[in-house]
């Protein structure tokens, strides 16, 4: 029971690594920035006798940089422990500055696993222990062998039931749950939807962009314009002499056009390509399966991430489909845990909380049901926002078209007002479908809100996990007797869709207020 | 409203402190005096610099002469308009903090959501015998709601309610 446990071995390889890696983007800045600060190219390592370059000595420095780091791995493995108490996990470390910290079961959100091919050669797993505290992972344990780290999920989750039983009976989480510790998979993407994730949520670009800013840097793409193009041809400033001849009257360049619009159109299928491998790259073999309470997520061909979520943890859940996932019949659905999720906006803390990248839509309301077993999505009976939204909404779209299409044609020309009509058309029908889409639906265990026209989300927020409720009236909202209701939650990020109800007849927002305020606040809040 | 007598959770709407405008004032008179006070130079030297003649000094003048007099008039007025339309609201279940003149809100924090309270006093505050509660909720936005311009004792007396009773497992 109170045998302490030890890293693996391997954990002081990776956190000399881990020093390595914060000295290398230095030394390759470094590097790239002698490069390109003198005139001709020099192959790597040979650097320009001069006086101020530093040369040699520099790597020699680095070395003597690198042995504190050497020593702080070897003690950080030798002093690392962790122990599994009868309600906690108590994680000892240090020599000089010793510490001991208890993380109580059932207070860990998300006990995540992650693997990267060096990991996985060495059979060992980085662990992140979650709790509502913080920004960041209560602790995270590097390197743990691989069956230690299934050892700690079995013990830390039955250690969770053991504590909640005796602590609330109300903490029984309703539906079956015999603790039948077979896991069931409710999610399993193949290479197909995968490679369709990866064609409609378009990441190339990114990459494609991070991809050619280093090798500018690097100076590599300098000999392949002089390959392709002789200097005439292609030359900064060539759109602005295409136009500039059509201006004049003169013969179309039509074969620099055409190269160039060659290469826009190859360039967008590149980008779709490059997407789709990094989507496959990324979550190989995404997985979602449930054990018992709890919700497991494994994805990634390179990086393994292996993450646990207790289903009791889940505060939102979101549904998402935009016009091309439409086309196709996909819907995204993620849901919103409150540990930790504001530490980083990118792209690694959102997949970890995909229910389902990207999902057909008739297997969503069984999945939801799985998930929120309180809540039946296809039962929902949505309710509209006020008869007179419309009339709100398009009041501050046809101002902005005006604010924008005046000062444009009066800069260019009277004859741009035929776009006018057009633009305002759209702001009509943009504004008429937006509040066609509004919805909420308020049940005793969830609320639920829907909003979009082309980008459709709907956000179902569990009554035991609101934090506050706001109700919210601007001077245009008095003038027509209407409210806004928002619901707080925990862990919700900038970009996530939240339950925010506008033009809701005054009356309606007031018993929405007052009913989820009452239903909050007769239930007891466990993160 | 500082009857020792009634408890706190009463249900009713409350009015702040009305010493509150009076802090208020004090405040936004701080503000406005020390604005007008780095303005003012700011005016000489535009004017030094651009070797701009005498009216124009006059007319620059008056317009800082207008301005620091619209803040001073907003200082003296607006302290008793917001106290019209701010309220709260203290029952069994939790809070509801009503503010905003143009822009109205009403936010409402159920007692079994607060992690924790604070009940603090400025230098100003301590003058007027005022104090701010802030309650901290898990929430995103609203992760800490404060209501400020009670009175001291009424302060720690709502955070008394509160607080979640005995040692529960709230959190």
């Amino acid at each position: 029971m109170l045998s302490e446990h030890r890293l693996h071995p391997a954990s002081m390889l990776f956190l000399f690594g881990r020093s390595l890696k914060l000295f290398a983007l230095p030394g390759l800045l470094f590097l790239v920035a002698g490069r390109s600060s003198v005139g001709p190219p020099i192959p790597f390592g040979r650097w320009v006798p001069g006086d101020s370059q530093p040369g040699g000595e520099w790597q020699v420095w680095m070395m003597v940089l690198l042995i504190p780091a050497a020593f702080v791995a070897v003690a950080r493995y030798l002093s690392f422990r962790v122990r599994y108490e009868g309600t906690e996990l108590v994680i000892r470390s240090g020599i000089i500055f010793r510490n001991e910290r208890h993380v109580p079961y059932h207070r860990i959100q998300n006990l995540e696993a992650v693997q990267n091919v060096f990991h996985r050669a060495l059979g060992v797993v980085e662990v992140r222990v979650e709790t509502g505290a913080g920004k960041e992972p209560e602790a995270t344990i590097s390197v743990l062998p691989a069956a230690a780290f299934t050892e700690m999920r079995r013990r830390v989750f039955e250690g969770r039931t053991r504590v909640g039983e005796q602590a609330d009976p109300a903490a029984a989480f309703d539906g079956p749950a015999p603790r039948a510790a077979e896991a069931r998979t409710l999610v399993h993407l193949p290479l197909r939807e995968l490679l369709l994730l990866g064609f409609l949520e378009n990441r190339g670009l990114i990459l494609i962009g991070a991809a050619y800013g280093l090798l500018w840097e690097i100076g590599l793409l300098n000999g392949l314009y002089n390959r392709f193009f002789d200097e005439q041809s292609y030359a900064p400033g060539g759109v602005r002499l295409t136009l500039r001849t059509i201006r004049d009257g003169g013969s179309l360049p039509l074969g620099q056009i055409a190269i160039v619009l060659a290469g826009i159109a190859g360039l967008l299928v590149v980008v779709r390509l490059v997407s789709m491998a990094w989507a496959t790259v990324r979550l190989h073999d995404f997985r979602l399966t449930r054990t018992g309470e709890d919700l497991r997520t494994e994805f990634g061909l390179l990086t393994r991430v292996a993450a646990t979520i207790p289903l009791r943890r889940i505060q939102t859940l979101t549904i998402r489909e935009g016009p091309l996932q439409r086309l196709v019949t996909r819907v995204s659905v993620r849901i919103e845990t409150a540990g930790g999720g504001k530490l980083e906006p990118g792209a690694r803390m959102n997949e970890r909380e995909w229910l389902a990248p990207i999902i057909h839509p008739s297997a969503v309301p069984s999945l939801v049901r799985e998930v929120l077993p309180e809540f039946d999505l296809a039962a929902v009976s949505w309710q509209p926002v006020h008869p007179r939204a419309f009339r709100r909404a398009v009041k501050p779209a046809l101002f902005g078209t005006l604010a924008v299409m005046l000062p444009l044609a009066g800069l260019f020309n009277w004859w741009a007002l035929v776009v006018l009509p057009v633009a305002i058309a759209w702001a009509i029908l943009v504004a008429r479908q937006r509040v066609r889409h509004l919805g909420w639906a308020a049940t005793d265990d969830v609320v639920a809100f829907r909003s979009g026209w082309l980008w459709r989300s709907v956000t179902v927020a569990r009554v035991v996990k609101i934090q506050a409720v706001t109700r919210l009236e601007s001077p245009f909202d008095r003038r027509s007797a209407m409210a806004r209701v928002r619901v707080d939650t925990a862990g919700a990020s900038e970009r996530s869709h939240r339950v925010d109800i506008p033009y809701l007849a005054r009356d309606t927002a007031d018993g929405l207020c007052s009913r989820l305020a009452v239903q909050a606040a007769s239930t007891e809040f466990r993160w | 409203m500082s009857d020792p007598a009634p408890p706190i959770a009463d249900g009713a709407d409350h009015r702040l402190d009305p010493l509150v405008i009076a802090l208020e004032r004090t405040v936004a008179w701080i503000v406005t005096a020390v604005l007008a006070a780095i303005s003012l130079p700011a005016v000489f030297i535009i004017w030094l610099a651009n070797g701009l003649p005498w009216l124009a000094l006059i007319a620059l003048v008056l317009a800082w002469a207008l301005v620091v007099a619209v803040l001073g008039w907003h200082a003296h007025y607006w302290p008793p308009i917001a106290y019209r339309y701010a309220s709260y609201r203290v029952d069994e279940l939790g809070i509801e903090i009503r503010r905003g003149v143009y822009w109205r809100s009403a936010i409402n924090v159920p007692r079994s959501r607060v992690q924790h309270t604070d009940v603090s006093q400025g230098p100003l505050e301590r003058q007027h015998g005022l104090a701010t509660l802030v309650v901290y909720t898990a929430g995103t936005d609203h992760s800490k709601v404060d209501l400020g311009g009670l009175d001291h004792a009424v302060a720690l007396r709502i955070r008394e309610h509160l607080l979640p009773p005995g040692k529960s497992d709230a959190v």
